[in-house]
């Protein structure tokens, strides 16, 4: 194992995997990977269609348990934690083609996303009891300040359907972040953006982990991946092939192969 | 959100005021009864309408919990002479204890499967119903079951069993509509909308369901105990797979995912055979051609169709 730490050491990793595979049948999705997240960091995920990302999402996020390995998040193991658990201790993440709640309105889209944090049940929305009202006014101010924050706070009333395709993705970001997530995982923010709205998305990312949010970012943009990222972890059919700043990680000869090929 | 919290308000007081006038303008006892089964029925369509219209989870064995809930109350009421007010809590809780211990494995399943597993569920009940017969009656029902009386009141008056019915409802009514404006009803929906990203942002989508399962049943089977006490008389026909399916058709050509719908649908679907008596042999037909006219010109249902019909004609005058 590599495991280099990170320039902030000391601190001990928010997430780790260790030796992490998982196969459907007989296709080796992700094998042996690991890799330490430090906190307050933005890490890219890169490598080639087929490589093995969004599954390494979906286990980290618990969509699915690994066949094999040890995930490591704050200290505890996340193996066969249920979804909306590891949402609770603070794991939460974006999709890669938008998975808003259509039929809701933007601002409902941000409540939902504060499931986790609050606490309202049957009998108190039956009864609205006080606490209950105060509870949903305090639910309303946060989403509001969201959608402040991502550029949507006029358009909280209209349904989330009718949001032009690149809000939507500012929509799904904050509705993620109304989880107060330790650890944010994007995947593909940046598809179907244009480049404008790309940099305003690279901004937004820094100012998120400048709240104290780590993040782990799937992307094929590369200028978007390799100007936010402080480091670089490339995987190539399922494999682990490189991982470092990204600069090292430009230059680096089994990356080149992976994304270039050897027959080209 | 202002807005939709006025409309509703406005929408139940002109329920208070339509119940009020027609308990006092009607009073032939079949148009009560058949306006106390409009009530009856809008239950029923109500608690579905949480599970399929709100939750998107199908049932086709919610005449079950009807029948459970009306059978209670019967064999406690009339085996064990226990007063009918002990006997609803009785009926509503046993059927959400059976909801929820079907509940668990059944909605694991999803789609058709779930479909499949409810109706099998319904008709296990339904059999249980007829063949039980030295609890339940049998095929040839169960008779003698009280009225209810509330101190001096009887309800044994078709408008005094009228008006006990329609506020039961406004209170049904209600409820559902604050459970789904509450973070409990946002979580619902998002399971409708899409379960994946419902469980990425932490709603845990099982219990939700479960929950909402126990929810209508608890409904389904307060319609069963208001049905028995109208009637007197229960027989297992009247919980049987047909019911079921016309619960589901009361919430799809009322309106999915609409509190009005259940009333419209309901009201649609007691009114409609009564209607139709005229065209004798050939009132199925007509009942069949007009639910699929509401489907094919309507098929978000009466309550969307409705009101999109009605801002089209305000729309209308600027152009």
């Amino acid at each position: 194992m590599s495991d280099r730490r990170d320039s902030r050491t000391g601190s001990r990793p928010l997430l780790e995997l260790e030796a992490v595979s998982k196969s459907f049948g007989g296709v080796h999705a992700v094998r042996g990977v690991s890799f330490q997240l430090t906190p307050e960091s933005i890490t890219g995920l890169i490598g080639p269609n087929g490589a093995g990302k969004t599954t390494l999402f979906n286990l980290i996020t618990g969509l699915f348990p690994a066949n094999s390995g040890r995930m490591i998040y704050e200290g505890e193991t996340t193996h066969k934690v249920c979804i909306h658990e590891l949402v609770r201790r603070g794991i939460s993440r974006t999709f890669q083609n938008v998975e808003l709640f259509e039929s809701m309105s933007v601002l409902e889209n941000i409540l939902v996303g504060q499931h986790s944090r609050t606490r309202c049940g049957m009998w108190g929305s039956i009864f609205r009891f006080p606490w209950v009202l105060r509870e949903e006014q305090q639910a309303r101010r946060n989403a509001l300040a969201l959608l402040e924050f991502v550029g949507l706070e006029d358009y909280a009333a209209q349904k989330s359907s009718d949001l032009p395709f690149g809000w939507q993705r500012l929509l799904e970001l904050a509705r993620a972040l109304a989880a107060r997530p330790k650890l944010l995982l994007l995947d593909e923010p940046a598809a179907g953006l244009n480049i404008v709205e790309t940099t305003q998305l690279g901004e937004l990312i820094k100012k998120i982990r400048e709240q104290g949010v780590t993040i782990l970012l799937v992307e094929h943009d590369m200028s978007l991946t390799m100007t936010v990222s402080d480091k670089i972890i490339v995987l190539d059919q399922g494999v682990k092939i490189a991982e470092g700043p990204p600069r090292e990680v430009q230059r680096d000869e089994a990356v080149v192969k992976a994304y270039l090929g050897t027959t080209g | 959100m202002d807005n939709r919290s006025n409309w509703h308000r406005i929408a139940y007081a002109a329920l208070i005021v339509i119940v009020v006038l027609t308990g006092m303008l009607v009073s032939n006892a079949y148009h009560l009864q058949l306006l106390t089964f409009i009530g009856i029925n809008t239950l029923l369509a109500l608690g579905l309408n949480m599970l399929m219209g709100y939750a998107g989870q199908i049932s086709l064995g919610h005449a079950a919990f009807y029948g459970i809930g009306a059978y209670t109350t019967a064999i406690l009421t009339v085996h064990y002479a226990i007063s009918p007010w002990l006997a609803l809590p009785a009926a509503i809780l046993i059927a959400m204890a059976i909801a929820y211990i079907v509940g668990v494995p059944t909605l694991k399943l999803s789609g058709y499967y779930l479909g499949m597993g409810t109706l099998g569920f319904g008709m296990i009940v339904h059999i249980l119903f007829r063949e039980w017969s030295g609890v339940t009656g049998g095929a040839s029902g169960f008779i003698g079951i009280p009225p209810l009386e509330l101190g001096p009141v009887s309800f044994s008056s078709g408008r005094n069993y009228f008006y006990l019915v329609w506020a039961i409802v406004l209170l049904s009514l209600i409820i559902c509509r604050r459970i789904i404006d509450s973070r409990l009803g946002r979580g619902l929906r998002s399971i409708h909308d899409g379960e994946k990203a419902a469980r990425a942002v932490g709603v845990n989508t099982g219990k939700l369901k479960l929950q909402v399962f126990v929810l209508s049943a608890a409904f389904s089977a307060l319609a069963g105990f208001l049905y028995a006490h109208l009637v007197y008389f229960i027989s297992p026909g009247t919980f049987d797979f047909i019911t079921s399916i016309r619960i589901v058709t009361m919430v799809v050509i009322g309106g999915m995912a609409s509190i009005w719908g259940a009333l419209l649908g309901a009201s649609l679907l007691t009114l409609l055979p009564e209607w139709l008596h005229s065209f004798s042999e050939f009132e199925m037909v007509v009942y069949g051609l007009i639910l699929m006219s509401v489907m094919i010109f309507l098929p978000q249902g009466l309550t969307r169709g409705l009101m999109d019909i009605y801002e089209r004609s305000k729309r209308q005058p600027d152009r």
